[in-house]
């Protein structure tokens, strides 16, 4: 039995967690759901002794401890698997589990029993993964596998899953919670945060949901519903975009690939058109992301690739801005923010030479902090200070951000990778209602996301990714959930 | 302001704790007394002997020691400068000392080789060095850009290369200065008058014209990095060169402008050390200032302005050490001193875990993840 008593925790003049009550009995799925920056990730790092409490104690079977470092958390039976993981890519999954522990012969690691040893716990916690494969070459949803193989394997009683299936496909996603749903009934506590309401009501056996750093309310699912839950979080009504036919505004091709190509790409052609949303469903690894790099200028290619007419045998990333095309990159932190650099440098990147970012050669500080200071009221990014590193924002204020600089510009093209990943409810549909808008104003938007409600909710059209082909292209009037399923796969049709 | 007073403060403890360290050393094997007499004598030597200029009135006592600290504290501001400006780009340029040979030998060539009216041919001498090394620096650029070659190995032989070619051949054989009677003179032939960098307090003092062109290239990259677009692509470069490239910039290009300059700033050093004070490219060009580069670049935090601060300190330890010699303390001891310094200033973690919780407030990673 854990208990968190009356936690409470401050960064500066933000609290971030206020008076917070929470226990975790064995064997018990507990959900902790809330917003971005709710407060759920800070007091299970409290838990984790990644962060250390300003009030309030943590007590395992009734004494208090002060969990100091991650490794007293271990010690204590506190697993956790974190949104970004922390495997070292370039070793094996055996290598990676017994990191830390490793059983030894002669003051040498002894990798043949680790190998075993972790061939062993795969076995009795149900997980298939190869213990000889490097990490790098394992899908993201295998690497979460080994992340948690890791915990158990320390042999964890509760184990702590941050939004672990942000990364995950539908089908892993179920795996996922098969596995650890078998792992809870033989006495794991499994506490799960998550924004996706569907899966916490169908995993959890309680469910607490936390707003603006306080919990606001604990509950069964069986007494709840997803709706219920969402207006907890938010404390309003929660806003998602209506089903049914979009608008026919489809305008002039704005961007036209004929037989592109590369490692990752076979053949492939389509056109984009302003005032549409392309969505590009598939797999995760079958080639979407290649594309969105191609197009932004990321990836060199082979094949035709046209904007608005003019043929470009290569691309750099400056040229695509030029052209009027916007990244949304899927991983802020790698390639759409630099994390040590302030909010307003953000704002300024990729159009710091020009007004208001700069007069002549010199940089615009006024000009560049009224349009920061605009853009994060616009975007609701929190809080509203333009002088913090990105860094310090939390994820989804990071991602507003990143979408806000993005539309900032009147993009005539929109790549989009990913655009709600990680986020909650409330930030989802802001980000969706902004493509939508974009869609609206006459922006091209090609929209790639492993999330297919995401996909169909959003496009007017949708191209379906294969092992890098294109094996189905739909329109919105005829879009069929499983015919697209099937392409998905590489189904040819019965 | 506070902000950046508060990131120095890891490199001003490492300095104090060697300082303190090294004193303790000398107390330790030669007697406190000795220690006090040692250091306090490192301290006239490195910023002018006040007691005795006002005992007796002669003001070279100060002018000459300041003198000295001054001019190598404008060789270190420079090629401290060098690396600094590479590591802000995420680029480390061990390359300094074959950059600042190569400038010192064009500096030496065209001040002796050519002749010109006063001004412009100090310029000459200096924008030669500032090519030479800039062009020497381009050589890891673009390998780096184009092929991938990591800038530490390049570098690195091209020190090995510049020693070889300069020092081990050039100097000694076709620029040799032409013996004049018996005597054989090291070195390349001297200067003309009018390429030696001018001085700046009379006679009694070594202080030119360097110390104040390192000062103005010290703040004219602050500037640049501060307050310059292009100096802020730079930032973005080092810190997320991938980030940058998404949102548009040319890295590669980015590299390759900030290695020339690196290059370009470790020549002038040689420029300075050739026109200031050796007048010609000596036998042994002495301490090896390119490499003291790195440690200016890595105690001053990268930032131009720390990097001067560092190299004043160092500059005027350095002439002070001579001083040391006559309490039996080597007069290399300062660069112990930097020495020490640098592993400090390299253990920073110690630092920043020590500051927070000397400041009972939570270790700076952890508020960035919150």
């Amino acid at each position: 039995m854990i208990e968190l008593t009356h936690i409470t925790k401050r960064f500066g003049s933000v609290l971030a967690l206020d008076d917070v009550s929470l226990s975790i009995a064995p064997g018990e799925r507990l959900a902790v759901v809330g917003e971005n920056g709710a407060g759920k990730s800070s007091l299970m790092n409290v838990l984790y002794g990644l962060y250390h409490p300003d009030a309030g104690e943590v007590r395992f079977d009734g004494t208090p401890v002060k969990v100091k470092t991650p490794a007293e958390a271990l010690a204590r039976g506190v697993g956790m698997v974190h949104q970004h993981f922390t495997l070292v890519p370039t070793l094996t999954v055996a290598e990676n589990v017994v990191l830390g522990a490793e059983p030894r012969r002669g003051g040498l690691l002894d990798l043949d029993a680790a190998i075993a040893q972790v061939q062993a716990s795969c076995r009795r916690f149900g997980f298939s993964v190869d213990a000889r494969a490097r990490v790098d070459t394992l899908t993201v949803g295998s690497q979460q596998k080994v992340e948690i193989v890791k915990a158990l394997h320390r042999g964890v009683g509760t184990l702590i899953l941050d939004e672990p299936t942000a990364v995950l496909t539908p089908q892993e996603a179920d795996e996922l919670f098969a596995v650890t749903r078998a792992l809870s009934e033989s006495g794991l506590a499994v506490v799960l945060i998550s924004h996706k309401l569907k899966e916490v009501l169908a995993f959890a056996t309680r469910v607490a949901v936390m707003r603006r750093g306080k919990k606001v309310a604990e509950v069964r699912p069986a007494e709840t519903s997803a709706d219920a839950l969402a207006e907890l979080m938010v404390g309003e009504k929660a806003v998602s975009l209506p089903p049914g036919p979009l608008l026919a505004g489809r305008g002039e091709a704005a961007l036209r690939v004929e037989h592109l190509r590369t490692d990752k790409l076979h053949d492939v052609s389509f056109s984009l058109h302003a005032g549409e949303i392309l969505g590009i469903a598939g797999v995760d690894g079958n080639g979407q992301r290649e594309l969105a790099l191609v197009l932004t200028g990321l990836r060199d290619y082979t094949g035709t690739l046209e904007l608005f007419g003019r043929r470009f045998p290569y691309l750099t990333p400056g040229q695509a801005r030029a052209q009027g095309v916007a990244h949304i990159p899927e991983d802020r932190l790698h390639r759409a923010v630099v994390a040590d650099l302030t909010v307003e440098e953000n704002v300024a990147l990729g159009r710091h030479a020009a007004p208001p970012f700069a007069k002549g050669p010199l940089i615009d500080f006024a000009g560049r902090r009224q349009r920061t200071a605009a853009l994060l009221e616009a975007n609701d990014v929190r809080p509203r200070d333009g002088t913090l590193r990105v860094g310090a924002l939390s994820g989804g204020n990071q991602q507003k951000l990143v979408v806000g600089r993005e539309l900032d510009g009147q993009p005539k093209v929109l790549v989009v990778v990913q655009p709600t990943r990680g986020l909650d409810i409330a930030a989802v549909a802001q980000v969706r209602r902004r493509l939508d808008e974009e869609r609206r104003r006459g922006c091209a938007v090609l929209l790639v996301s492993l999330d297919l409600d995401e996909v169909l909710a959003l496009s007017d059209r949708v191209l379906v990714f294969f092992e890098g082909r294109v094996t189905a292209e739909l329109d919105r009037a005829h879009l069929d959930e499983r015919l697209i399923g099937r392409r998905m796969l590489g189904v040819a049709d019965a | 302001m506070r902000k950046s007073l508060s990131r120095a403060l890891p490199s001003v403890l490492a300095v104090a704790t060697s300082l303190v360290a090294c004193f303790l050393a000398v107390g330790l094997t030669r007697g406190f007394g000795s220690a006090v007499d040692a250091f306090t004598a490192m301290l006239w030597g490195a910023f002018g002997d006040w007691p005795r200029y006002v005992e007796t009135g002669n003001a070279g006592a100060v002018l000459r020691p300041l003198g000295e600290a001054g001019t190598k504290a404008a060789l270190l501001t420079f090629t401290g400068l060098s690396v600094a400006v590479a590591f802000r780009v995420g680029l480390f340029n061990i390359g300094a000392q074959g950059q600042l040979m190569v400038g010192a030998l064009a500096a030496a060539v065209v001040g002796a080789q050519v002749q010109l009216p006063p001004l412009v041919h100090v310029t000459a001498c200096l924008l030669a060095a500032a090519v030479a090394g800039a062009l020497y620096a381009l050589g890891p650029a673009l390998l780096k850009v184009h092929r991938g070659v990591h800038e530490v190995i390049s570098t690195i032989m091209l020190n090995w290369i510049a020693v070889s070619l300069v020092e081990n051949w050039l100097v000694v054989g076709p620029l040799r200065a032409t013996a004049s009677g018996d005597n054989s003179i090291p070195g390349t032939a001297q200067l003309h008058a009018s390429a030696e960098l001018p001085r700046l307090l009379g006679e009694s003092s070594r202080l030119n014209l360097g110390f104040l062109l390192a000062l103005l290239a010290a703040a004219g990259t602050w500037l640049f990095l501060s307050r310059f677009s292009k100096g802020y692509e730079w930032r973005a470069i080092g810190l997320n060169a991938e980030a940058a490239r998404a949102g548009g910039i040319d890295v590669g290009k980015g590299l390759v402008h900030a290695m020339a300059l690196a290059g370009a700033f470790a020549g002038l050093a040689g420029a300075v050390l050739v026109q200031g004070t050796e007048l010609k490219y000596p036998a042994s060009l002495g301490a090896p200032y390119g490499f003291d580069g790195i440690a200016m670049a890595l105690i001053g935090s990268g930032h131009p302005l720390g990097v001067t601060a560092a190299a004043l300190l160092f500059g005027g330890l350095r002439a002070g050490g001579t001083r040391m010699q006559l309490f039996g303390v080597h007069k290399s001891f300062p660069e112990l001193i930097q020495g020490l310094a640098l592993l400090l200033v390299a253990a920073r973690l110690v630092w920043d875990r020590l500051l927070a919780r000397l400041a009972k407030k939570k270790p700076p990673e952890e508020a960035a993840r919150a």
